[in-house]
């Protein structure tokens, strides 16, 4: 257990250090969503409206900003090593850092998702289900974004190959979560949706570290 | 009774054989020093042998079994120093050997990692943050956790790179020290007389001349 804390705990000192990793997704989500309403040009309806799919999107495309560092770093500076050289299993290596991704980058817009709810005048009523939601999704968005950050850390300019590459494999996460919003803001329940989540998030809290752990190995070889 | 034997093996980038097929056998006590011209693949033979790359052809064992089977006790047991540093620029010299070695599975105290920094000379350094360092004292703060871990193969890749006359007294004393209490030592170094003399094999790698299928 000793190497998977001590993980968590040097990528959440870097990330407090580094900072941009946190507020930079947020910076990008409340300018996009100003934009809306001037772009639209239209009343607090249509916004409500297209609100869920808004956000969510947002949440995606914000996610997308800091997943390839979750893996390159540290293969630029070599303490990738760290945890691929010892005899402690790397898919949980894989764990560690994605949690550590998920507390920085995933967090923060689980909290910050009502503010872009109340500038798109999103229903008070599906607050709740838009954070629950939201706190479902976003660790998908790291955990599958980890695949893609492994296959591409060695790559100098990796970013939009990594979108190519996770972009379809979170269409269905971005489809039930802001699914779940909609069927909340019409009044009708959410939880199928939020279940179908809760299933991909298992799954690939299941699956994911096996395939990342093999990515880190094909690209150091 | 050796303990790592090494059978032709060979490495490739892409399709290219880098070099002739090498062999070797080690017990501890004893050290290989790999060397050759640049792009011979020293680096890439050092790092097959960490198990960081695939063994492409040849096998390696380790206490009589292949290193493809036995990881876990090889990883426990060796310990490679390579290129990069493995240094946060954002961590401070304290941070970056304790998280590093602890990452590896092995606890240090605050006082230990205190006074492996002031063997290698970076004492009052160790609240400033690995960024702001010269690229010898990078060297000396990776360096620093050979004085901290107990396994009992060393492999360093270029380890004098960088460092300065006092430095390379000062690795080549621990290195010294290490064959000693019978460690085993895999270096690769091509501008340091002194740590040929002190060698107990060396490994001259040569270009790859084609099969002889």
């Amino acid at each position: 257990m000793m190497p998977f804390i001590s993980l968590v705990k040097r990528d959440l000192t870097l990330g407090l250090r580094k900072k941009s990793q946190i507020y930079q997704p947020l910076v990008f989500q409340l300018l996009v969503v100003t934009m809306f309403p001037l772009g639209l040009g239209s009343g607090a309806k249509t916004l409500a409206l297209i609100a869920p799919a808004v956000i969510w999107i947002l949440a995606l495309l914000a996610s997308l900003l800091t997943l390839d560092q979750i893996f390159k770093n540290d293969y630029d500076d070599g303490s990738v090593e760290s945890y691929v050289l010892t005899s402690y299993p790397l898919p949980l290596a894989v764990m560690a850092k994605v949690l550590a991704h998920w507390i920085l980058s995933g967090l923060p817009l689980v909290v910050f998702a009502p503010v872009l709810g109340v500038l798109l005048h999103l229903p008070s009523s599906s607050y709740g289900v838009l954070m629950l939601s939201l706190l479902i999704g976003t660790p998908i968005f790291s955990f599958i974004g980890s695949i893609g950050s492994a296959l591409t850390m060695s790559l100098k300019h990796g970013g939009l190959l990594l979108t190519v590459l996770v972009m379809p494999l979170l269409a269905p996460v971005l489809i039930f979560g802001a699914g779940a919003v909609v069927e909340s803001s019409l009044g009708n329940s959410a939880s199928q949706h939020l279940l179908l989540l809760g299933g991909i998030l298992v799954l690939s809290f299941t699956l994911v570290p096996f395939a990342a752990a093999a990515a880190i190995k094909i690209n150091l070889e | 009774m050796p303990v790592i034997k090494a059978k032709n093996i060979s490495c490739q980038r892409g399709y290219f054989p880098l070099f002739e097929p090498v062999s070797f056998e080690l017990k501890f006590g004893q050290s290989l020093l790999i060397s050759g011209p640049n792009g011979i693949g020293k680096t890439t033979l050092l790092e097959s042998i960490t198990g960081l790359r695939k063994i492409q052809q040849g096998d390696i064992t380790y206490k009589d079994a292949s290193l493809l089977n036995s990881k876990d006790e090889w990883f426990d047991q060796s310990f490679f120093i390579g290129h990069k540093t493995g240094n946060k620029k954002e961590l401070t010299c304290l941070e970056n050997l304790r998280s590093f070695l602890t990452i590896q599975g092995l606890e240090v105290s605050e006082l230990q990692a205190e006074n492996a920094l002031q063997q290698v000379g970076l004492a009052g350094y160790e609240y400033q943050f690995a960024g702001s360092l010269s690229a010898g004292q990078k060297k000396r703060l990776a360096l620093a956790r050979l004085t901290l871990i107990k396994h009992s193969i060393w492999i360093l890749d270029e380890p004098f790179v960088n460092l300065d006359v006092a430095g390379c007294d000062w690795l080549l004393e621990l290195l010294i020290k290490h064959l000693e209490n019978n460690g085993i030592l895999i270096i690769t170094a091509h501008d340091n007389k002194t740590i040929k003399e002190k060698v107990t094999q060396e490994l001259i790698l040569k270009t790859f001349k084609g099969s002889d299928k």
